[in-house]
């Protein structure tokens, strides 16, 4: 038992102080394998032919950079979200004039009347709830694309651009924006 | 030489450090860096390479007509329209040439603000086919609109007019 140990620590000592020696001493191939050539270690070089296309690794790689994230992961700002509905508002806007006056075009030929006096009747025949309704629907985005509109020209011309400006002119706007509307509706 | 020396020390010492070992330690040390969990929101879309792979991205030639001359004009057609949203409403309308200047102004400003929409949803590397029938639909509805409400102040009350006896209809 002693002696195991005695050669257990002898190997350990030169397995670690002179590796090379233990592979010599300890690996010597046997006599069969020398007889049978099978002493010398062998490694397949081989090479696999590139079939692959090399312009679609790149095209690969590309699949797996880091994508933008989208609006739900950003805190609720003013500065975006009031941007957001700028271009909202805008496109809403636009939309309703685009769709009115293409309509109002092609009224002749789809017998439907769109023109001023029918619709000055269409809107008077209405409840006055509803009137109040649609006149702020209508006036709400006007409002606000109008006042945000010329805070964007006030930043075109380079003023009100540092953070806390920007929060107080945002929320100035929708307010100003929801009392204005409002007060049209009344009218 | 006697096998037990051979099948636990020889490993250890000769062979090459094992592998799985790295691995785990690398595994572990990955998990414990990213603490969240991974939200791949928006997929990658179908790349592609334009040229070789070792050409750079292609930048667009620049014109003054799509950057500062459009800007500028942008910008004259907004504040033109600043006053002109109000004046008519405040000083009484029916005054064709003012209703005129405002409708050309109300086009423009739509136009270039659906065209800037479009520009920035739908970028012609990504969808080509539906930016050019967004741009060629917006060119017609532009057109239409504009024959509309030329129609409209030719032959009916004109547009400030109208707003008018609609909001106090």
């Amino acid at each position: 038992m002693f002696s195991q140990k005695v050669a257990q620590q002898s190997l350990r000592r030169l397995a670690v102080q002179q590796p090379l020696a233990m592979r010599s001493s300890m690996m010597g191939a046997s006599p069969v394998a020398v007889a049978l050539g099978k002493n010398i270690q062998t490694r397949q070089v081989t090479s696999t032919p590139n079939t692959e296309d090399p312009s679609q690794i790149l095209v690969k790689q590309r699949l797996n950079r880091p994508v933008a994230p989208h609006l739900t992961i950003y805190k609720p700002q003013i500065g975006w979200i009031g941007s957001s509905l700028h271009r909202i508002t805008g496109v809403a806007l636009s939309g309703t004039l685009y769709i009115w006056a293409t309509a109002y075009l092609a009224s002749p030929a789809l017998g439907w009347h769109l023109e001023s006096a029918s619709m000055v009747a269409a809107m008077g025949a209405l409840p006055l709830a509803a009137k109040v309704l649609l006149k702020t629907t209508l006036a709400l985005p006007f409002t606000y694309h109008a006042m945000n509109g010329i805070r964007h020209l006030m930043w075109d011309l380079g003023r009100g651009l540092t953070n806390p400006v920007i929060i107080k002119t945002g929320w100035t706007v929708v307010g100003l924006s929801i009392a204005s509307a409002v007060g049209l509706a009344l009218i | 030489m006697a096998s037990f020396a051979r099948s636990s020390l020889l490993r250890q010492t000769l062979a090459p450090r094992a592998p799985f070992l790295q691995k785990n330690v690398g595994v572990s040390q990955v998990v414990a860096f990213h603490a969240s969990a991974k939200k791949q929101i928006l997929p990658p879309l179908p790349q592609s390479v334009q040229g070789t792979m070792n050409d750079p991205a292609p930048i667009p030639e620049t014109h003054p007509s799509e950057g500062s001359y459009h800007w500028s004009f942008e910008r004259l057609v907004c504040v033109g329209l600043v006053p002109l949203s109000f004046a008519p409403f405040a000083a009484g309308s029916l005054n064709p040439v003012m209703d005129a200047i405002l409708c050309s102004l109300l086009v423009a400003h739509s136009h270039i603000g659906f065209q800037a929409a479009i520009v920035d949803y739908f970028p012609p590397s990504r969808v080509p086919k539906f930016r050019a029938t967004c741009n060629w639909l917006l060119r017609a509805f532009t057109l239409t609109t504009a024959v509309g409400l030329y129609e409209f102040e030719t032959n009916d009350v004109g547009v400030t007019e109208a707003l008018r006896r609609i909001w106090t209809a």
